[in-house]
């Protein structure tokens, strides 16, 4: 088997409702066994997407295929898609084994060869000893995991997950997060994940796809998501940033450097000279002092965020402005208010992103 | 019930209770008292306690007769009932907006219209001349116009016209209660529409359906003015034959005892629902 990276291939896929555009002409490939968040603010479509690939929803354009096969007319339960539901959606009037069995018996299997894969999946979720009890009379938690088992058992092509999460609290949520990545791995599922928690889809993606009103800003790896957000949306949308208005002062081999309020400040990028730009820098990034790094600003320190192992500093800025420092060195706290701090960063570490009314980088 | 003494011991006393009283003392006068006198006198003889009443009706093949033509149109109203108003309620609970408040006007909206002007339009559907027979004549399914007025067939769809809101409604309001998604989660298991009907829908509606059974069978199996006005006196139920006792004969004891068999009927019906609706609850 080659690692197509075409195993599941949407195309164009289009959705409106009434006037509302939901998605406009979106496009996803996924190799196999790869497990894709689809992360984005209520309303970007990620659901709409999330529908149109099981078969819930008929999309008004595009197509979809999987494995090889052209599904985008395929009724849902004949495209061996299996759904997580945010609702869980258990049978409620079923039990717990019977509930994971619903999808072998309804393709007709054999009634030991579901039961052996019944028990198989209800030890996989450390459900077993519940195996003849109501779904009713379940945690949420657990309900959770017996509908993961239900969706699996049938040994899907693909696994999609519509906010499996949301209804857990916190603490648990992160149990299961880990829990069902380790599980989606050991069975090499494909799985397409929609959440709308960044913290969620750092955890579980092997890459992620940022969705805005009906377009996937960008997709790919957590780690490229959030050191290098193609877009202002990006990188708004996922962790916090320092983010200053400037505009370009020169251009030559991949810098520029630009000019702001602060002071000129250099950057890897390409854009035309007197465009204006919006710099921005991961908090974590930015040092207090001098440190010999390229890029300093004097600002005044205005107030503290502590968050237990680490404290978010914030300084004074323009009004469309932002400058926060993530710091684990809590002698920080210090710091009086009004006091004047240097802060300084890495070039590379320094984003550039068109300001408003400037188009894409050229 | 619960006592007021029960209560001294706790700190607050639960009135809830207490709002009940109006109820209950409106059915204690309107309801109780009469049923009580009803039943005294279906056992009592000239000298005092008496089954002989009982005995006398049920060795009469007449009474048998009248308790099968009773039994037998209440089935076909709740058959009819539930065919009609089975896939009714799912139209009424998968509809959106305006066409859903439409069915629900269209359902709800006979209800205010009263039995005797209903009968008046039927005598006029179920005629020899009527648009039933004309529409039967006209597929070919009749050789030559009949009358249905009159006749058990007329009762039945007259009747089943009348309390299909009552299979409707609970129906309606148990598939409301039902997750969509729980469809779509069949779906993307790999069940079939029907499959997932079958083993889906179809146990989750029960409960509804159960209890619509239970309000048409208990309405149709004690119709009064209905069997009156479309089939008159040559055909008697258990309640035609009760109200002839009381009105007409004048024999309060065979009244008595009719009524009495009927409400033995009625009772044994919502028991028996109410049994088969909490096995079925208790598994769903």
């Amino acid at each position: 088997m080659t690692a197509s990276a075409n195993f599941l291939r949407v195309n164009a896929a289009r959705k409106s409702f009434g006037q509302v555009l939901v998605l406009g002409g979106v496009d996803l490939a996924m190799p196999r066994g790869e497990l894709v968040s689809l992360l984005g603010p209520s309303g970007c479509g990620k659901t709409t997407l999330l529908r149109i690939i099981a078969g819930l929803l008929a999309a008004d354009g595009g197509t979809v295929r999987l494995d090889d096969r052209d599904i985008t007319t395929v009724p849902p339960h004949k495209r061996d898609v299996g759904v997580v539901f945010q609702s869980y959606a258990l049978f409620p009037h079923l039990t717990v084994a019977e509930n994971v069995a619903f999808g072998l018996a309804a393709r007709g299997r054999p009634k030991s060869e579901t039961a052996k894969t019944v028990a198989r999946f209800l030890d996989l979720i450390h459900l077993s000893d519940f195996a003849g009890r109501s779904v009713r009379m379940l945690s949420g938690g657990q309900q959770q995991r017996v509908a993961v088992a239900r969706a699996l058992a049938v040994q899907p092509k693909l696994l999609l997950l519509d906010e499996p999460f949301s209804a857990l609290d916190r603490k648990l949520r992160e149990t299961m997060q880990i829990e069902l990545k380790r599980l989606l791995r050991e069975l090499a599922i494909t799985a397409v994940f929609v959440t709308h928690d960044q913290d969620e889809a750092l955890v579980m993606s092997d890459r992620i796809a940022v969705m805005n009103q009906g377009c996937i800003e960008q997709i790919a790896h957590p780690l490229t998501i959030y050191r290098r957000p193609a877009t202002p949306f990006v990188l708004g949308f996922v962790g916090l940033s320092s983010r200053i208005d400037g505009r370009i002062a020169a251009q030559s081999g991949g810098e520029v450097a630009i000019d702001t309020a602060y002071g000129r400040i250099a950057a890897r990028a390409n854009f035309a000279p007197g465009t204006r730009a919006i710099v921005a820098v991961r908090p974590e990034r930015l040092r207090i002092g001098g440190d010999g790094l390229a890029n300093s600003i004097a600002v005044r320190f205005q107030d503290l965020a502590f968050q237990g192992s680490k404290a978010l500093l914030h300084f004074d800025a323009g009004p469309s402005e932002q400058i926060l420092v993530e710091t684990a060195d809590l002698a920080a706290d210090s710091l009086k208010a009004g006091a004047e701090v240097t802060l300084s960063w890495a070039v590379e570490d320094t984003l550039v992103y068109p300001g408003p009314g400037e188009g894409a980088p050229s | 019930m619960t006592t007021a003494a029960d209560n001294s011991t706790r700190p607050q006393r639960d009135w809830t209770a207490m709002l009940t009283v109006p109820a209950v003392a409106y059915l204690a006068v309107i309801y109780l008292m009469p049923l009580v006198w009803l039943l005294t006198k279906s056992v009592s003889g000239p000298d005092g306690f008496s089954i002989e009443p009982f005995m006398h009706f049920f060795s009469d093949p007449y009474s048998w007769r009248v308790m099968t033509n009773t039994v037998t149109i209440a089935v076909g109203v709740t058959l009819v009932c539930l065919i009609v108003g089975y896939p009714v309620a799912f139209a009424l609970a998968w509809s959106r907006g305006i066409v859903q408040a439409a069915l629900l006007v269209a359902i709800i909206l006979p209800l205010s219209i009263g039995v005797v002007v209903k009968a008046f339009a039927w005598q006029i559907v179920l005629r020899r001349d009527g648009i039933v027979s004309q529409i039967l004549v006209g597929l070919g399914i009749w050789s030559e116009p009949q009358r249905l007025l009159f006749t058990e067939t007329g009762l039945i769809l007259g009747a089943a016209n009348v309390f299909l809101p009552f299979m409707i409604l609970p129906i309606y309001s148990v598939l409301k209660l039902i997750d969509p998604h729980l469809r779509e989660a069949g779906a993307t298991l790999g069940a079939s529409p029907l499959y997932t009907f079958r083993h889906i829908v179809l146990p989750l509606t029960l409960p509804g359906a159960v209890s619509g059974i239970a309000f048409v069978f208990s309405m149709s199996v004690s119709m009064f003015v209905i069997p009156s006005l479309l089939i008159g006196d040559r055909f008697q139920t258990l309640s035609t034959l009760t109200g002839r006792s009381f009105l007409l004969m004048r024999d309060e004891r065979l009244g008595s005892t009719t009524a009495v068999v009927l409400l033995a009927i009625a009772v044994a019906i919502v028991l028996a629902s109410t049994w088969i609706s909490r096995r079925l609850g208790g598994r769903s």
